[in-house]
């Protein structure tokens, strides 16, 4: 493949092509060569990135600028001044803010790109997810082909042990060995199912691999079929996710159509089916066992473990559960080979993340780096620092499993291991980056108030503790918090991790732990001195939750 | 075998075991509250948790199988430690209030363990929002209040009775019990069976025949068998001061293990009939009370011998009574017809199917428990016989294919893969059809269905009931036979009344039609006539009734002795697949009332014969529908 | 060595409490021997020492401001608390009101209940301690000792008495422990 400067996508949808979509093709393709830019920009037709009044656009990476309309007499311009000249045409820019959950999150990202090392994202808002031949053309089930044509199961098992890649589901729990332990169970019936159900708040990584790369997860999925001895498969996606749930359909009859998913796929004998399921709005079905209790038609509650959902998960059968972005790495790993993926990240923590930035900085969206790289990074170079030149307080890394990291961490390098030493988690991999008008009070009280409305209340530790915990806290910022409540915060913590049932109750303590160990000083203000230093806690004086 | 180590005592046990049964084999107590033995480990409450060597968190003992070499502690500060923290969550999550609680004093799981404990006091405090006690149903008081959201009576509802009526809606520390889509209890699809009652750790849900009339510490039980229907329950009869409290089933009992339904646990207790309390005698053209001495003396000057007398029984009467009954009246007195007031309708045909094969050929309930196709044959099982009802409701879920052959208005059709057509009187067609269908296949689609399900089924089993065997001549029943065979299935006949299959042993099984006899005895026992049966005595001149309560019969009567009804007296009982029971007696019964065992051995007395009394040797003298066992 | 002082206090309770203490009859003698009872409402001093007491026991729970005085009055003059019966330790039958809150209960009690005439009014009198939500005492003072029951059984009442005479703290378990 040569090498390129710069890659031009004209939107190519029916909206834009009725709209002289064409027109600006032709007309770019006859203009950059009179610019003698052919041999270093690419342009090329793509689908489904245009928006009704915007159409047709024009999307100029690695800028990441976006342009629309555009007609065929704006052209000229856009190539001599942006592409030529390197000068970004302002007039015909459109505000990242009109194509949120698309392709918005690259338009503020003029000039990160390059450091972003994507493999998961590597598709994502380049080619039409809703085409099965772009996918193809990008090296689209090439791995496929090469596992079920060259490799064993064991081998296949075996490349991805050697990758050590790890689930990017919050635990971290290393994929090759997972697919090693559904492969060794015993039954005949397995599956294999995508935890495609992702509501960490702030989290949106999966949905964008869903939206803008849905053969990747098919792909991923036959793979791990293969490897483990499954024919069946689940694609679990959240209920809200409407525009994944359709592109995944047409994914699959897509592959159906081509005969790359169904019976005697690439004439190997091996057979898969594939289904969606979609969620009913329950963040506890993102838990592996309850996800598996929700296809199987009941409340969506974790079961108890063991048996692990590898011995006996869907219909009680050895089941694999993996998550959408752990996915998103196995054909490339198969396609590159593990010593490839073993290089990018840390020794202990190989390959990319991708984190959803948000909150108090200048750029917030989606990157994918290399594991490792530290908050501090993250801040100064991907995000442009601090909104307004603010202090960095703390992050919030996403979700149950998601720790609340304090500044003094900011260099400790973002991996499984190094993160598990510092005693934090990386979470969902959603990054809530806050300054110091946030209050750790505040952001705890949020973060619980989330999960004791989203706990399934199966278990007592994690449905009354939780409420307890959002109540105490609610307490402590009204500025009737004891010192009491701070032991009864803490052991609240320590309680719900060692007797709750799943993920969630365990790891539900843990901002309280966190705001304990971290911001012990400022919570204690709240009590002792009526006080919240952010000024965000009302402070009332008035209990929030007892009848007087 | 599995060993490991609990509390520094070496246990083994099977695999499969949970920690908690090894705990309880090594004889330590480990306390729970959503745990119930009958019911899926479901790891709820996490009081049950203990330290396990090697384990990042405490462990749940109800869910965590037991595992070679593990090292269990029970008593650590970090486990105690954990179990007051849940106790005390519990405690803050509703109102448990004990000092307003009916269960408060013993019977309350929640509060035994906070004992247990040794909580004096609770660290946080209840919420104090009040939830509304629904009260709209005739047997039962839902009071969430008092819930725990352990789920036992959720899984009870399901895992039990296949009734799956109650529910929890929302999630988190919003979750509420409710009975189906948030209605009313008692406008729910609740079935009345009042397992959800019994398995109820705390008050949240009690019954309202006994509610606040008899703590554990205050009433006295009595294990008898349930003489609703043939199905033979076991249950605990509570009373207190001589009078009936609650109606419990018993979880130890093989068969029901624990499930009643409506009329073995609440309709007893609601029996309104007028109670006879000394005997009668029709003296000018009018009943007079007088002694029992002049009583017996009317009846046996009245009764007469021979030709011209009519003997007929209850089923609901104990085994022992039915053969003295038969012994008297039959060996005895020679009377033209001995039968039961049942007269072998759902017992006949099949008895004299089992005397021909001179083998038994009807197999245990039990094969209902665990089988993963059904064929019913003119039978509802939602609507009688109830509890074997449960069996089969309760595994549909799970897979088993349920099969009606009958008429349209049979509430277990709702539950079923496919109903089949069956008119009374057809058996016979239907079961040829049947048989042709299973060796050529058939067009109907429903049969195909029905066929090939009951073919791949490894455990089938087709059970009928009185309707099917009142219709089915001997021809009939050797096609069912050979149906059965072909398909390698149990067979379970659903008989009548408590004891019918005992009365179809000694043989009580005689159409009665009025046949100008001259004169009858009718040992009702505790039963309620039938208008059949009324409008047939009217036509004797001379009737001696039997009964616990007045009726149309009694008021006919010339000569009325009253008896016992069920729980004034002992007696055995033959369920319909052979298990042969003994009740206890739980009440004493008012003054003046015999048994009909007394009574019937007055009246030989009187008579001046002896009838015999060894009335288990008469039970097995005829060959079984289905082998007899001794409980 | 002195004997140690012990005050008593009851608040929103039926005084059953301190009947069951009566119920330890002869008992009390012992009781006298071992401490130096002071202000009960079964004395005739009504306030707990100045310069402080031993142990100070209260029964009832906490349903105005007037009880709250008292508990932390009690709290303050007192080494060991100890809250004496179910309403002290639960709120108990006085906290069913906490279901519909102080002005039904008042409503109820003065204007709606049948012995009342059409001009039934509900007491203001500004003197009037201002009601709340009935709390168990350990709600609003730290509380060292719990003896819950409806009333505890006289027995109980003596053990404990005796272990605090002796400097000891009870242990409330097994068969000393009951809610109702």
């Amino acid at each position: 493949m040569k090498a390129i400067r710069s890659m031009v996508l004209v939107s190519g949808d029916q909206d834009s092509l009725d709209h002289g979509a064409m027109d600006v093709f032709t007309t770019l393709q006859q203009q950059l060569s009179e610019f003698g830019l052919e041999e270093e920009i690419s342009v090329s037709m793509v689908s489904d990135v245009s928006k009704p009044g915007l159409d047709p656009m024009v999307l100029v990476y690695p800028d990441a600028v976006i342009y629309g309309p555009v007609k065929p007499e704006d052209v000229h311009n856009i190539v001599e001044e942006h592409l030529y000249k390197g000068r970004v045409v302002a007039t015909k820019q459109v505000s990242p803010y009109d194509l949120t959950g698309r392709v918005a999150w690259l338009s503020a990202r003029k000039g990160t790109l390059p450091a972003e090392n994507r493999i998961v994202l590597k598709n994502v808002g380049l080619i039409d997810p809703e085409s099965i031949d772009d996918y193809i053309i990008n090296e689209g089930y090439e791995a496929l082909g090469q596992v079920l044509k060259e490799m064993t199961p064991e081998e296949t098992i075996a490349e991805i042990k050697a990758s050590g890649l790890r689930g990017r589901g919050g635990a971290g729990f290393p994929t090759g060995l997972k697919w090693q332990f559904v492969s060794g169970a015993k039954g005949e019936k397995k599956y294999v199912i995508c935890n495609a159900d992702e509501s960490e708040p702030g989290t949106f990584k999966d949905r964008l691999v869903l939206e803008g790369d849905p053969h990747a997860i098919i792909e991923a999925m036959m793979i791990a079929a293969y490897a483990v001895g499954a024919n069946e498969g689940y694609v679990y996606i959240r209920g809200e996710y409407g525009l994944a749930i359709s592109r995944m359909k047409k994914a699959i009859e897509q592959a159906k159509a081509y005969g790359l998913l169904g019976e005697d796929i690439f004439g190997t004998g091996f057979d898969f089916e594939l289904h969606i399921h979609a969620g009913a709005g329950a963040y506890i079905c993102g838990e592996e066992t309850a996800l598996i209790e929700s296809i199987e038609g009941n409340r969506g509650e974790p079961r108890p473990r063991p048996p692990y959902p590898t011995n006996a998960g869907l219909w009680q059968k050895p089941t694999l559960v993996n998550n959408v972005e752990t996915l998103a790495n196995i054909p490339a790993i198969i396609r590159n080979g593990a010593a490839w993926y073993k290089a990018i990240g840390t020794p202990s923590s190989p390959g990319t993340k991708v984190y959803t930035i948000l909150g108090n900085v200048n750029v917030t969206g989606l990157i994918e780096v290399p594991m490792g790289i530290t908050l501090r990074e993250v801040i100064a170079i991907y995000s442009k620092g601090m909104k307004n030149g603010a202090t960095f307080k703390l992050a919030q890394t996403g979700g149950s499993s998601g720790s609340i990291i304090p500044a003094s961490l900011q260099d400790t390098p973002m991996d499984f291991d190094s993160f598990s030493k510092a005693g934090v988690s990386l979470g969902s991999g959603a990054l809530l980056i806050c300054n110091e008008d946030v209050c750790v009070v505040d952001l705890a009280k949020v973060l619980l108030n989330f999960f004791q409305s989203e706990s399934c209340g199966k278990c007592n530790p994690c449905r009354i503790g939780n409420k307890r915990s959002f109540e105490t806290l609610s307490n402590i910022s009204e500025g009737v918090g004891t010192l009491q409540d701070l032991e009864d915060l803490q052991m609240l913590s320590d309680q719900l991790y060692q007797l709750s049932n799943c993920g969630l109750g365990q790891t539900a303590g843990s901002p309280l732990r966190d705001i304990l160990a971290h911001f012990r000083a400022e919570v204690e203000a709240h009590i002792k001195l009526k006080v919240c230093p952010a000024g965000v806690c009302p402070m009332s004086g008035q209990r929030a939750y007892q009848i007087d | 075998m599995i060993k490991l180590t609990i509390d520094g005592k070496p246990v083994e046990v099977q695999d499969g075991t949970t920690v908690l049964e090894a705990a309880e084999a090594a004889d330590v107590f480990v306390p729970t509250l959503c745990h119930h033995p009958q019911l899926t480990p479901y790891g709820g409450c996490r009081l049950c948790m203990v330290e396990v060597e090697g384990a990042r968190t405490l462990q749940p003992s109800c869910t965590l199988p037991a595992t070679d070499g593990m090292v269990v502690t029970t008593t650590s500060e970090k486990v105690l430690k954990a179990r007051k923290f849940v106790l005390t969550l519990i405690f803050s999550e509703r109102n448990h209030f004990c000092m307003y609680c009916q269960v408060s004093g013993g019977d309350c799981e929640l509060q035994n363990r906070a004992y247990d404990e040794g909580m004096t006091h609770w660290d946080l405090q209840p919420n104090w929002q009040p939830y509304e006690v629904d009260a709209s149903h005739p047997f039962m008081v839902l009071d969430n209040n008092r819930c725990i959201l352990c789920r036992r009576c959720v899984r009870a509802c399901g895992e039990l009775v296949g009734n799956d009526t109650l529910g929890f809606e929302e999630r988190g520390a919003n979750s509420f019990l409710v009975a189906d889509y948030d209605v009313p209890l008692g406008e729910s699809t609740c079935i009345s069976c009042g397992t959800c009652v019994q398995i109820c750790p705390t008050g949240a849900l009690i019954d309202r025949q006994s509610a606040y009339q008899g703590k554990e510490t205050d009433v006295e039980h009595h294990v008898g068998v349930c003489t609703e229907c043939s199905v033979g329950c076991t249950r605990d009869v509570l009373t207190r001061d001589n009078r009936l409290v609650r109606i419990e089933g018993e979880w130890a009992a093989p068969l029901n293990q624990g499930l009643l339904c409506e009329y073995g646990r609440f309709l007893p207790l609601e029996d309104e009939r007028a109670r006879l309390l000394t005997p009668l005698v029709r003296k000018d053209g009018s009943l007079k009370a007088a002694t029992w001495d002049e009583a017996i003396e009317a009846a046996a000057e009245g009764l007469g011998k021979g030709r011209g007398l009519a003997a007929l029984a209850s089923t609901r009467l104990p085994a022992e009574d039915l053969a003295v009954f038969k012994s008297l009246f039959a060996d005895k007195l020679d009377a033209e017809i001995v039968t039961s007031l049942e007269e072998g309708a759902a017992t006949a045909s099949l008895a004299a199917l089992a005397e021909k094969l001179g083998k038994p050929f009807e197999s245990s309930l039990d094969v209902l428990k665990d089988t993963d196709a059904v064929l019913s044959l003119e039978l509802d099982l939602v609507d009688e016989h109830q509890v074997a009802g449960f069996f089969v409701k309760r595994q549909i879920q799970d897979g088993t294919k349920l099969f009606v052959a009958g008429e349209k208005d049979n509430a277990l059709a709702e539950k079923a893969k496919a109903l089949l057509t069956l008119k009374p009187g057809e058996e016979a067609a239907f079961l040829e059809m049947l048989l042709i269908a299973l060796e050529n296949g058939a067009e109907d689609v429903a049969l195909t269905k029905a066929i090939e399900a009951l073919k791949s089924a490894e455990k089938p089993v087709i059970v009928y009931g009185e309707t099917f065997a009142a219709n089915a001549d001997e021809k009939t029943l050797e096609t069912l036979l050979k149906v059965a065979d072909k398909l390698d299935a149990a067979l379970v006949g659903v008989k009548g009344q408590a004891n019918s299959m005992a009365a179809a042993q000694l043989g009580l099984e005689a159409p009665f039609k009025a046949n100008g006899y001259k004169s009858a005895v009718v040992a009702l026992g505790d039963e309620a006539p039938s208008q059949r049966l009324v409008k047939a005595l009217e036509e004797v001149p001379f009737v001696v009734a039997m009964a616990a309560y007045g009726s149309q019969i009694t008021g006919n009567a010339n000569v009325v002795l009253p008896v016992t009804m069920w729980a004034e007296q002992s007696g055995s009982y033959l369920s319909l697949d052979g298990r042969l029971q003994t009740a206890e007696k739980a009440l004493d019964a008012p003054d003046g009332v015999l048994t009909s065992l007394e009574t019937l051995l007055k009246v030989a007395e009187a008579m001046s014969v002896e009838p015999n009394q060894d009335w288990k040797t008469s039970l097995m003298d005829r060959v079984p529908t289905v082998e007899i066992q001794e409980a | 060595m002195s004997k140690p002082k012990v005050a008593t206090d009851w608040l929103c309770g039926c005084a059953g409490c301190h009947m069951s203490l009566l119920d330890i009859d002869e008992r009390i003698l012992q009781v006298v021997e071992l401490v130096d009872l002071r202000a009960t409402p079964i004395t005739d001093l009504k306030e707990p020492d100045k310069d402080g007491v031993t142990v100070g026991i209260l029964e009832g729970g906490i349903n105005n401001t007037y009880n709250e005085e008292v508990a932390k009055r009690m709290r303050e003059r007192c080494k060991i608390l100890v809250a004496l019966g179910d309403c002290a330790v639960f709120g108990g039958v006085p906290a069913m009101r906490n279901f519909c809150g102080v002005d039904a209960a008042l409503k109820r009690a003065y204007i709606d209940t049948e012995s009342t005439d059409s001009e039934g009014i509900i007491p203001s009198d500004p003197e009037l301690a201002t009601m709340t939500r009935v709390r168990a005492v350990h709600e609003v003072v730290p509380v060292d000792l719990h003896i819950p029951g409806c009333p505890p059984d006289a027995d109980v009442i003596f053990y404990a008495l005796a272990e605090l005479a002796q400097g000891r703290i009870p242990d409330i378990k097994g068969e000393k422990l009951h809610w109702h």
